[in-house]
């Protein structure tokens, strides 16, 4: 059964509208970014990318006067007008950058969870990311719904409540987000619950562990987060006493985020392979009349837009679930498989020239297995939805 | 007399520990006993222990060099190709005679016994250890093969003895850090020049035109694997006025008047070794520089090609074995929940797949360079299987990692982006494939009988 009313969800010219914003924000403000010889783009440009994105609210704020709060990616809207507008902006600007739909996703995640506790956090963050994953893969099922499970793994970031706010302690890590956030949304252990707390940047005992140089999306930040007795009024707690859904939710919106934006992907890949392959000539004709090329070309093709299906597939969902977290992770299993496939065959239709810097398929290619591996590995979403699968009637 | 232990006060533990082969092969009487193959060994000692003895002997010099040398080296490499000094590490490989193993002592440092039963095992066997470490500094050794071996397979006296042998002489007699490379690729013609079909058509504007006492050559070539590094350049160009078949393979020597190498790519992986752009502006090139017969050069370059592409596939098989290794050890040192991650039967099936298909790599390619002269069809079908299964393999690797698996420092990653070049070079996979066909179809595929 549906949950929204099918008459409030996106019609097909407001998504038009959606995508064409995004594309006019991608050849104004992202192409300029691989004008010049940089392997990931001139990531000096991305201060000014991202002001103009929040300006044409293309990225979305937990402020609700700013221009994103509503119809920016996962803006307050998909609750009631679904997600496939996010899903349209985040694939189209994915098809130039990567890198710079990551952040977006990143941003609108967070922003999404603060805008569902409806509370008002001092200061008005506005650039705000998300922590949640500890080690090198985010919760386990078991570890999510019962935090003290000796067989699973455990939350070991911790806030305790002291007399006027909240101790917190501990490591996040792998945090994508914006440069110069204004606040973390922290998902922690409390007692045998978890909580949610907003710590501000700039917040006493909070310390940013640069990841380290990585394959790719190389536009985002990426960092460890180390909490040492980071001290909180309780008006940062954003959650009612339990913020599992807050877990799920964020869990869901950032893997369908991430498929959107591998599915952009590997569409900007097999339309660049086919433009290259329709005007290059070897052994005296055009490529696309090769036999391999065709081959390539086509599977590219299919898996691209079977990607692009799958994904769009989430239009209406209750993102509070274990079903829709369930599937959000096997559209991540599924999804990013399907586009890596289909960009590392565009890639091989240009030869050589497709693993040189200058005509950008590498760097897709790096892009795309970051997303692959990131947050939830195919490896580690597998075992993540069989326990889901195994432990659904518990809950 | 010890009094045996009651079968029931024993712990599940040592229930299990007493299934296992190794304890549970005591029942059986002498001669089954001896039929176990318990040998408490790696699997790399047990694989080693299968090769030829000179063989054994060079895969365990090439495993310490690639530590020693290669792995300290990787990472700055990697990051900073264009200024670390390869030359210290091209003269370390001469030294341990890893840069002249095409051919037997005195000039080269081949293994004789070993060279004669089939001439490109060692090859094959060093590339795989150099490149579990770094794919680029493995490749910026071994490209120096591909740029010597035109020499010896032109089978002409006079190449081998003006230009082959004084070369291997100073690099396994006095640790030369000179390098040669090989240069068919032009910017208009890629998988052309590997493929008799796309050749006939290949729009190439490397032109030697005669003139006395040698030939001018004028055009360009790119991709070139160690060109900028290069001391000699083995050259293909076609003669003026001609078509393909008149391909002519010509020594261009550093200094040469009007030769210089241009823009140095920059890639995905394999970054530590130079891919350059060579210019030829009227290059005079003295007829002694003309390696083996004019006209010889189409022939002589597929022939290399079925010499280099096992050395690409162990290159891969390298990678392979390198990301598996390193995966290997993060899930043996880090932990989720209570317990190591190589506890967990789950990753230990994802470990047991990536060596299977590292195994089935490695027997593809030793069957590939298994006799004296290379043969086209299992040259390309080792080269595609090899490379393919890289690739995935890496994947695996980086993916059994969660989000470490794509942080440079751990070297995994770098294994991947190294793997994919190994599916384009050396004529791409798809190239290889037609390559197979092509070889077998007058064989036998287009004909009656067919024993594959």
């Amino acid at each position: 059964m549906n949950r929204i009313d099918s008459s409030q969800l996106m019609s097909s010219d407001e998504l038009e509208h959606f995508e064409s914003l995004a594309k006019d924000f991608t050849q104004r403000s992202i192409l300029p970014m691989f004008e010049e010889e940089h392997s990931d783009g001139n990531l000096d440009l991305i201060p000014e990318i991202l002001e103009t994105a929040f300006e044409i609210g293309l990225a979305a704020s937990p402020d609700s006067e700013k221009a994103g709060a509503d119809y920016g990616i996962w803006g307050s809207v998909i609750d009631s007008s679904g997600l496939l507008s996010s899903i349209v902006l985040l694939s189209t600007v994915a098809e130039k950058c990567g890198g710079i739909a990551m952040l977006l996703n990143a941003q609108g995640v967070a922003s999404n969870i603060l805008q569902q506790s409806g509370k008002k956090i001092p200061g008005n963050p506005n650039r705000v990311a998300l922590c949640l994953q500890e080690g090198h893969t985010p919760p386990y099922f078991k570890t999510m719904n019962k935090l003290n499970c000796e067989e699973s793994a455990s939350i070991e970031v911790v806030a305790t409540e002291v007399v006027d706010g909240y101790l917190i302690n501990g490591e996040k890590h792998y945090s994508y987000s914006m440069d110069n956030v204004d606040a973390y949304v922290v998902l922690a252990k409390i007692e045998d619950k978890w909580g949610c707390f907003v710590i501000p940047s700039s917040q006493e005992g909070l310390s940013l562990i640069d990841a380290g140089r990585r394959t790719g999306l190389r536009a985002c930040s990426l960092n460890h987060l180390s909490f040492d007795n980071v001290k909180i009024a309780k008006v940062y707690r954003i959650d009612d006493g339990d913020a599992i859904n807050l877990v799920v939710r964020a869990m869901s919106l950032n893997w369908i985020g991430m498929s959107a934006i591998a599915v952009g992907i590997a569409k900007g890949a097999v339309e660049a392979a086919k433009l290259y392959t329709s005007e290059r000539y070897q052994g005296g004709k055009l490529i696309q009349n090769h036999a391999a090329i065709k081959s390539l070309i086509s599977f590219s093709e299919a898996n691209a837009k079977n990607a692009f299906n799958s994904v769009r597939s989430f239009l209406d969902v209750d993102l509070n679930s274990f079903l829709t977290l369930k599937e959000s992770a096997m559209e991540k299993l599924t999804t990013i498989s399907l586009s890596a496939q289909a960009t590392t065959d565009s890639l091989q239709t240009f030869g050589g020239y497709g693993y040189m810097e200058d005509f950008g398929m590498e760097k897709r290619l790096r892009d795309i297995t970051v997303l692959k591996s990131a947050f939830g590995s195919p490896y580690y979403l597998k075992q993540f939805i069989a326990d889901i699968e195994l432990e659904g009637d518990q809950i | 007399m010890n009094k045996p232990m009651n079968k029931l006060e024993r712990t599940l533990e040592e229930k299990v520990d007493s299934l296992y082969l190794r304890n549970a092969q005591k029942n059986l009487n002498v001669i089954g006993r001896m039929l176990v193959d318990g040998r408490e060994m790696s699997m790399w000692d047990h694989d080693t222990s299968t090769l030829p003895r000179g063989a054994r002997k060079l895969r365990k010099k090439a495993r310490d060099f690639a530590r020693r040398e290669i792995r300290p080296r990787a990472a700055e490499a990697d990051l900073d190709p264009y200024s670390f000094d390869h030359k210290s590490l091209i003269k370390a490989a001469a030294k341990d005679g890893l840069m002249s193993l095409m051919f037997v002592p005195p000039f080269g440092r081949a293994n004789t016994r070993a060279y004669f039963k089939n001439a490109a095992y060692q090859i094959a066997v060093v590339a795989e250890e150099l490149s579990t470490e770094d794919g680029g500094l493995a490749l910026m050794l071994m490209a120096h093969n591909l740029g010597v071996v035109p020499l010896l397979l032109s089978g002409s006296i006079g190449t081998i003895t003006r230009h082959f042998l004084p070369h291997y002489i100073k690099s396994s007699w006095l640790g030369s850090s000179d390098v040669m490379a090989f240069a068919i690729t032009e910017p208009g013609a890629g998988s052309d020049v590997e493929d008799p079909e796309g050749g006939a058509q290949a729009k190439l504007v490397t032109v030697a035109k005669k003139v006395k006492g040698g030939y001018v050559i004028n055009g360009s070539k790119v991709f070139i694997s160690g060109g900028g590094i290069a001391d000699k350049v083995t050259v293909y160009a076609k003669l003026e006025g001609e078509d393909l078949d008149s391909w002519t393979c010509f020594i261009v020597e550093k200094g040469m008047k009007g030769f210089s190498a241009g823009r140095k790519e920059k890639k995905m992986g394999q970054r530590a070794s130079d891919a350059s752009e060579l210019n030829f502006d009227n290059v005079f090139v003295p007829n002694k520089n003309i390696v083996g017969k004019l006209r010889s050069g189409w022939a002589n370059n597929a022939n290399v090609l079925n010499y280099s592409r096992p050395g690409v596939a162990a290159m891969a098989l390298g990678q392979a074995r390198g990301a598996f290794e390193r995966s290997l050890e993060y899930c043996r040192t880090n932990r989720l929940g209570n317990k190591r991650l190589i506890d967990y039967r789950e990753v230990q099936m994802e470990l047991a797949d990536m060596i299977m298909s590292i195994c089935s790599a490695r027997s593809t390619v030793w069957y590939s360079v298994s006799s004296f002269r290379c043969y086209q069809s299992l040259s390309s079908a080792a080269k595609v299987h090899a490379s393919d299964t890289a690739f995935k393999v890496t994947n695996q690797a980086m993916e059994l990692m969660g989000d470490a698996g794509y942080i440079q420092s751990y070297g995994v990653e770098r294994a991947m982006r190294d793997s994919r070049l190994t599916q384009i070079y050396e004529g791409t996979n798809q190239m290889n494939r037609l390559a197979i066909m092509e070889h077998q179809w007058h064989q036998e595929f287009n004909k009656g009988a067919i024993n594959i």
